[in-house]
């Protein structure tokens, strides 16, 4: 993935609305945000979460 | 592949797809596909039986140098005979950690799902997956703690997913 000509998509602005939440405490903004994602915006998204996570989980934050 | 560094998921479809293996993602990598927002740390794919793809399938795993997760730390290779036989194989490949399934939920094959699957284009790549509201299913039916976990996401997304698609169609 060439992170310098495809940034990561921006994620949902902040919201004071409380419905944004559903009963059962899924934040429905995430959910509106990825469906506004094409597919392969969907894929990249869960590799640079499962990236950062990796680099959390081995102690170091690389520069981006 | 050492552990400290993650799975790369489309570098792993494109070897699937090099080969020409018969296969659609499942799991977690299908529900964010199909826009549940969930992390996984690995791909799982469903493969086809037939005795040409466990070919084709078992050169993709041995080009990925793929060896059984194995708690005991034995070396583990899969071959023809296991991809034939067993139903699970949880590898870890140069690539990252790759789900190989041969059954899902309630023992669910590749043929029992095939017409519920979806294709996305991935860049160049043209990738099949299972629709949500079978994810969804196979993970009722595995009925796990960690499919349990996500499952209010899962139903959440397919209710905007459906709402959504019914507005595109009204307007």
């Amino acid at each position: 993935m060439d992170r310098s000509t495809k940034p990561t998509p921006r994620p949902p602005k902040p919201t004071s609305d409380l419905s944004a939440e559903s009963p059962d405490g899924v934040d429905l903004t995430l959910i509106q945000w990825t469906l506004s994602l094409t597919p392969l915006e969907r894929l990249e998204l869960l590799q640079d979460w499962v990236d950062g996570l990796a680099e959390l989980r081995n102690g170091r934050v690389s520069e981006r | 592949m050492d552990g400290s560094r993650s799975v790369r998921f489309r570098g792993l479809l494109q070897a699937l797809l090099r080969h020409g293996v018969d296969f659609f993602v499942v799991g977690g990598v299908a529900a964010q596909l199909e826009g549940a927002p969930i992390v996984t740390f690995d791909l799982d794919i469903l493969y086809d039986k037939t005795p040409e793809n466990l070919d084709r399938l078992l050169g993709v795993l041995q080009e990925l140098k793929a060896r059984y997760r194995d708690p005991a730390g034995r070396h583990i290779e899969p071959d023809l005979v296991r991809l034939e036989t067993m139903r699970t194989h949880l590898l870890l490949t140069e690539l990252g950690a790759l789900d190989v399934l041969s059954q899902i939920g309630a023992g669910r094959t590749y043929r029992d799902l095939a017409g519920r699957t979806v294709l996305y284009e991935l860049g160049e790549d043209r990738v099949r997956v299972l629709e949500l509201a079978a994810v969804i299913e196979s993970k009722e039916q595995a009925n796990r703690d960690k499919d349990r976990a996500v499952l209010p996401v899962l139903r959440q997304t397919l209710v905007m997913k459906t709402g959504l698609r019914r507005g595109e169609e009204n307007t």
